[in-house]
């Protein structure tokens, strides 16, 4: 495989590992052949220090023969990327295996994937809830060499540019950045058929006790059903949970107990459960981000706390209620509003064999121009970039039926500043996602109450964050490599220890 | 070795707290049995087991009598019989993600042809993949369409196999179409039918696309049968170790229950010899 250098050059990389060592130490292994090549790709200089545009000898692009392999989960930027990728192989040479499978399949195959440390992805999307497995894992490559690395990362690609609360959670405890967010989406209200609730005297929906009042006249109303919102509990239910003063664990992220067990946890549930089996659909505890979506879309449903990048779709083409939405922040609990925030980027896999490449790929997909050109023809929302968010442009297409939702995505995401979103990054969140999913599940379905299955849930996510090294007490342990932090599985597995409370 | 290999790696594996995000553990044997002990006070193991068991002996019963059933209609021959045996085997033949997907499209009270043709006619019937009283059903439905042809398959060639002259007799003698069924063909078929239940049982601990893709172990947990709760110890919390005690657990289950059956029919057979 032959890549072209910064300076023009043509070389073949002797191992996955030779970019990387090359880029950090040019000194070494320079032979006699390399030098000439580098000095006659040193003439070329003056035309190529625009990183990002350089040109190609005899016809030949920067990245000719290169293969990248890369996957995220179904979300309308990801799928919109697969209609541009021919642009990019026209710009770099580079072709593209590239594929967008649903969330939790996408997950579990990029959790296994990176925990090999293979090759088989160069470029991955860097889930939220994953974050700090797969960074503190050391599955990731840091990507500040990259932008640091003005032949590979031209200065008006603008890191800075990137919303920082998004930028956050992609980072490891020292600073060092593993993944470039491509969205920050952010729990909202959507009223797609308002008509109906402003016709019987209602506004949007501030707390959820309105929100129930309004529900009861119009459930129905026009035969259309009043609530739902996605059965993806573990990013849902936390939401309510916070509203009504609870959270999934006592103190995150230094203190993993859970918290599932609490009258707080158990009334969001009822809550929850309640709208849901009450103003919901028939099937209701079934509906897919894609179903409530088009539902919400087809005027089928009329409200529904959903993501904002889903929301904005209620303005795009094919909606039939443009005209009659109305938008708002997640309504308010007896504790408050805490609307859910959730970042998603891309990053490079350890193992990753084209990692150059590979930027290459993650500089194009989140360019100002591509974004840009996607927020004007398909209204992509809940974008990264702080330029095109105070645009003009941008403004105005995201405001649906009078409604400036790109206001409401950034009081939402400056609502989460106050760090209620600690709970999601944790490295032992999956697993009590999985608890929270199943117990919502019993609850809504009617198997059991809402207190009874917190309370299963709460024994099984203890014991499965044991299971995963998770040591749990009343005090924290005075030893160890921090006050309060000692090795989580004790001796045999202190070479990956873990900030934990273990037994007094 | 080839076959082996992989087995020995599993029980290896489970005999190790493997967690993919701790490299350390991958070769750690220090609490062999630690897994096994954890599995024996795990209540959603133990309720898995249950699950798996009202599955396989849901499933296996209907695939039996539905295939014996089909068999029978279809046993003979004529151009129509010849077609519908070659229909019938459609099911079967499907890749199991297709077989999923489109009995979600089934299940969605929204687009589905049943639930709307159920709603027409004035008996509206619930989702019943997302009712907990009836999710496991839905698989037990799926699961027998898809793999009801197998049985059937088997028990036609079987009753192909039968001689005229028995049958002739039988009818001669005035037996009617039950007593030939009964005490002609049944005989001939008896241990075709154990065997398509040896393998179809064995086949229904593999259940796995189909509650994958419709209902994904839920609501809540009431059709996460073992093979699922193993993949989700594996895959969703990176727990390698436990997963593969679980994974050896089941094939020991399933090399015991087919000794037992072994040699339940063997016993059996000879009794009747």
């Amino acid at each position: 495989m032959t890549q072209q250098t910064p300076g023009g050059s043509h070389r073949r990389p002797r191992d996955p590992g030779d970019q990387e060592e090359s880029m950090a130490h040019p000194h070494l292994r320079v032979t006699r052949r390399q030098a000439l090549r580098t000095g006659a790709g040193a003439l070329f200089i003056p035309f190529t220090l625009r990183a990002g545009k350089a040109p190609a000898q005899g016809g030949r692009k920067p990245f000719d023969g290169v293969t990248l392999n890369i996957s995220c989960w179904s979300a309308t930027y990801p799928k919109l990327i697969a209609d541009y990728l021919p642009e990019f192989q026209e710009k770099t040479g580079i072709k593209v295996n590239y594929d967008t499978p649903g969330f939790p399949v996408y997950n579990q195959r990029a959790d296994l994937e990176l925990s090999t440390k293979g090759s088989g992805f160069d470029v991955l999307n860097v889930t939220f809830i994953y974050t700090s497995r797969w960074i503190g894992a050391g599955w990731l490559t840091p990507l500040d060499p990259f932008i640091a690395d003005a032949n590979k990362t031209p200065a008006d690609w603008d890191f800075a540019d990137f919303v920082s609360g998004s930028v956050q959670p992609m980072r490891d405890k020292a600073g060092a950045l593993y993944g470039i967010p491509w969205i920050s989406d952010v729990l909202m209200a959507a009223a797609a058929r308002f008509d109906l609730l402003a016709a019987n005297g209602f506004g949007m929906p501030d707390t959820l006790d309105d929100l129930e009042k309004a529900l009861q006249v119009v459930n129905k109303k026009d035969g259309v059903s009043g609530f739902i919102t996605e059965n993806h509990w573990g990013w849902i239910y936390p939401a309510y949970l916070q509203a009504f003063g609870g959270n999934v664990f006592r103190n995150p992220p230094d203190d993993l107990m859970p918290t599932l067990d609490t009258p707080e946890a158990a009334a969001a549930a009822e809550t929850l459960a309640r709208l849901l089996n009450s103003y919901g659909p028939e099937a209701a505890a079934g509906y897919t981000y894609d179903q409530v979506t088009e539902a919400l879309r087809a005027g089928r449903i009329n409200y529904s706390t959903h993501n904002h990048a889903f929301c904005a779709l209620l303005g795009e083409e094919g909606s039939k209620v443009t005209k009659t939405s109305n938008f708002a922040m997640i309504p308010k609990g007896p504790k408050g509003r805490f609307p859910g925030v959730a970042s998603h980027g891309w990053g490079i896999p350890v193992g990753a064999k084209n990692k150059d490449a590979a930027w290459e790929f993650i500089k194009w997909s989140l360019s100002k121009d591509l974004v840009q050109r996607m927020t004007q023809k398909h209204g992509l929302g809940s974008v990264t970039r702080k330029s095109l968010i105070g645009s003009a442009d941008y403004k105005q297409r995201m405001v649906i039926n009078g409604i400036d939702t790109g206001q409401l995505f950034l009081d939402s995401i400056a609502m989460s500043e106050q760090g209620y979103m600690k709970y999601r990054t944790v490295h032992v969140y999956p697993q009590a996602n999985a608890q929270i999913t199943q117990a919502l599940g019993r609850i809504i379905s009617g198997q059991m109450k809402a207190k009874e299955s917190l309370a299963l849930a709460q024994a099984n996510t203890i014991a499965d964050l044991k299971r995963a090294g998770v040591r749990f007490g009343a005090t924290p342990c005075q030893f160890g490599n921090s006050p309060g932090v000692r090795s989580v599985s004790g001796p045999s597995y202190s070479a990956s220890p873990r900030r934990c409370w273990c037994l007094p | 070795m080839i076959t082996i290999a992989p087995a020995i790696y599993l029980v290896l594996t489970s005999l190790t707290p493997l967690n993919l995000t701790l490299p350390d553990t991958a070769w750690d044997f220090s609490a062999p049995a630690g897994n096994y002990l954890d599995l024996a006070e795990d209540p959603r193991f133990t309720r898995s087991v249950w699950i798996q068991v009202k599955l396989s002996v849901a499933t296996v019963f209907l695939q039996l009598l539905v295939g014996l059933g089909v068999a029978l209609l279809l046993n003979g021959s004529s151009r129509i019989r010849e077609m519908a045996r070659s229909g019938f085997l459609i099911p079967m033949v499907l890749p199991p993600i297709v077989v999923g997907i489109l009995w979600r499209v089934m299940y969605a009270v929204d687009i589905s042809p049943f639930h709307r043709f159920m709603a027409f006619v004035g008996l509206p019937v619930p989702s019943l993949i997302t009712d907990p009283n009836w999710a496991l059903t839905a698989i037990v439905i799926a699961e027998t369409w898809e793999w009801f042809p197998f049985t059937m398959l088997m028990v036609l060639a079987a009753l192909q196999m039968i001689p005229a002259s028995p049958l002739e007799a039988a009818r001669i003698d005035g037996a009617n179409d039950w007593q030939i069924f009964r005490f002609v063909m049944f005989p001939y078929i008896q241990s075709t039918l154990v065997v398509a239940a040896i393998f179809r049982l064995i086949d229904s601990i593999k259940a796995f696309p189909l509650i994958f893709v419709l209902t994904d172990g839920g609501p809540g947990d009431v059709t996460e049968v073992t093979n699922y709760y193993a993949y989700r110890q594996a895959f969703t919390f990176s727990l390698w170790g436990y997963g593969s005690a679980i994974a050896t657990l089941m094939v020991a289950g399933v090399f015991v229950l087919s000794y037992l059956i072994d040699r339940l029919t063997g016993v059996a057979h000879a009794e009747a010899d």
